[in-house]
């Protein structure tokens, strides 16, 4: 989205194609954002606005890439309509890929009982869960669950059953959404079980810190074991690492940060363009150029690697830029 | 009063009241610690603490009471605010100490080693009398209460050598001033 609103800005036509029947990608799923408490649809609203009412922008939803041959100059991309199968084709300069990311599948844990009890779901299923609560024009009080776990790292840092990186974004979202639940419920008691939080960026650490101080969140040091039923609740079984103690404690709701992985499709979609993909299946960079993958290939947000919003929105406007400056020396 | 650290903690029923008397009465947040043990590392008695002080923290955020008043960490920390000095949020953890020494103190809690209590009240008593500690003076009746006349001798000729013990320790000039202090002291531990 925001490649192509830079591109249509500098003067040039974009054709943005989009799968799913609405733009903005995983935004559209979030509740709220780092580090400011703002609301993503806002952003959304936003640039789908512009947009819209750009005329050098074609908004393609529902639709899929099929096939790409490479032209002198750029691509001829074959497209397909999902809601009718219609095809057709189209000429273009240069391509930005931006299929975004999604979460590990973390049933492989079965320690943590991710589809088997129904209180332990992923980070981004509580997004919505916290979007119904903060929607709902009832009394909510009634839902209030009297304990809430979050455990991050579920799949990442862990060579033997997820990726061995580090996802990145998990500590900051954990954080806002641990806080979300204390602006909801104040009785709530939270925690959250860390190994370490990783806040670097601006007003990052200041951010996890107003979690700990001001909403009362309670972060523990240690990776849980074990999740378990105990009385119709659930039982989160850990070290606390900073005493050396086991420590346990029931809660109605056991949150997995899941890891962040790419996209099946990207690998598909990247190697039609003949971009690289690195081991994971995330699109590669090429040379010193940090979203370019291969001649007039560029690429921004998630399919790259885990990256918040404003990351995305950089990397967006940096691959714009590529195809901007490009097209200019095309002339 | 706290938990049992022989059995697993059970994190929901932890109450630490003790958490919020600190914030009451000192201002002191314990969840400001960043669990970096700088406090720890520049600690100049902490190779013999049982607890360090990052732990100390720690346990008043677990509520454990009973075992900050019974640790040997009371007892020997030197008071010598290095662990403040050091500490990225400014936990004033010398001032947590003075106050479960006191509550300890309070609850007839013993030090664990037996010569501490002994040690502590001559001091105090010295302090009352002269308004100052007299390093050579306190030894001497601290040795002839304990008998070990012998046993740090040692040190205390180095000491001497080096300057570090001055055997004339007048007292302040205005003794009065330090037993009223004593007195307003001991009638606010009585109420």
């Amino acid at each position: 989205m925001e490649a192509a609103l830079r591109i249509a800005q500098a003067g040039f036509h974009a054709v943005l194609v989009e799968k799913e029947p609405e733009l903005g990608g995983t935004l559209r799923d979030l509740h709220s954002s780092f580090p400011r408490w703002e609301n993503p649809r806002e952003l959304i609203d936003h640039r789908v606005g512009l947009l819209t009412k750009s005329r050098r922008v074609t908004i393609r939803t529902q639709t899929a890439v099929t096939s790409s041959a490479r032209q002198k100059k750029g691509f001829r991309v074959s497209l397909k309509s999902l809601r009718n199968e219609n095809e057709d084709e189209l000429d273009v300069d240069a391509v930005v890929l931006t299929t975004g990311f999604e979460l590990m599948d973390v049933s492989v844990y079965g320690e943590y009982g991710y589809g088997i009890y129904p209180g332990v779901m992923t980070s981004l299923e509580f997004e919505g869960q916290l979007k119904k609560w903060a929607q709902s024009t009832r009394e909510i009080a009634a839902d209030a669950p009297r304990g809430v776990a979050l455990i991050q790292c579920v799949g990442s840092r862990d060579r033997s059953k997820g990726n061995p990186y580090c996802s990145k974004i998990c500590c900051m979202y954990t954080a806002k959404q641990a806080g979300l639940v204390k602006d909801l419920f104040p009785d709530t008691r939270v925690y959250v079980f860390y190994m370490d939080y990783r806040a670097s960026g601006k007003e990052y650490e200041e951010f996890v810190r107003q979690v700990i101080e001001e909403k009362h969140v309670r972060y523990i040091r240690g990776r849980p074991a074990k999740v378990l039923p105990e009385d119709g609740r659930l039982l989160v079984r850990a070290e606390d690492t900073l005493m050396g103690i086991p420590v346990e404690v029931a809660v109605d709701m056991v949150i997995l940060a899941s890891a962040i992985v790419p996209r099946p499709g990207t690998r598909l979609l990247a190697g039609m363009f003949g971009a690289r993909t690195d081991e994971y299946g995330f699109i590669e960079s090429e040379l010193h150029e940090p979203v370019r993958s291969a001649d007039r290939v560029f690429f921004a947000g998630g399919c790259g690697f885990a990256i918040e919003t404003t990351g995305a929105l950089n990397q967006g406007a940096s691959a714009a830029a590529g195809v901007i400056a490009l097209f200019n020396e095309d002339r | 009063m706290g938990p049992d650290f022989h059995t697993t903690i059970r994190l929901e029923r932890l109450e630490s009241p003790l958490k919020r008397e600190l914030k009451d009465l000192f201002g002191i947040d314990v969840d400001t610690c960043l669990e970096c043990g700088k406090c720890s590392g520049g600690c100049s008695n902490g190779h013999v603490f049982d607890y360090t002080p990052r732990k100390i923290v720690q346990l008043v955020k677990l509520g454990a009471e009973e075992t900050l008043m019974k640790m040997d960490a009371l007892w020997i920390c030197l008071s010598c605010q290095l662990c403040l000095d050091r500490c990225p949020s400014g936990i004033d953890i010398p001032r947590i100490l003075d106050y479960l020494r006191g509550k300890a103190r309070m609850k007839r809690i013993p030090a664990r080693r037996p010569a501490i209590g002994l040690f502590h009240e001559l001091m105090i008593e010295q302090i009352r009398k002269t308004g100052r500690v007299s390093e050579v003076g306190l030894m001497l009746r601290f040795k002839a209460a304990t008998g070990e006349y012998m046993k740090d001798a040692g040190i205390g000729v180095k000491l001497f050598l080096k300057g570090k013990l001055n055997p004339f320790s007048p007292s302040v000039k205005n003794v009065e001033e330090v037993r009223r202090l004593y007195d307003s002291a001991s009638k606010r531990t009585k109420t």
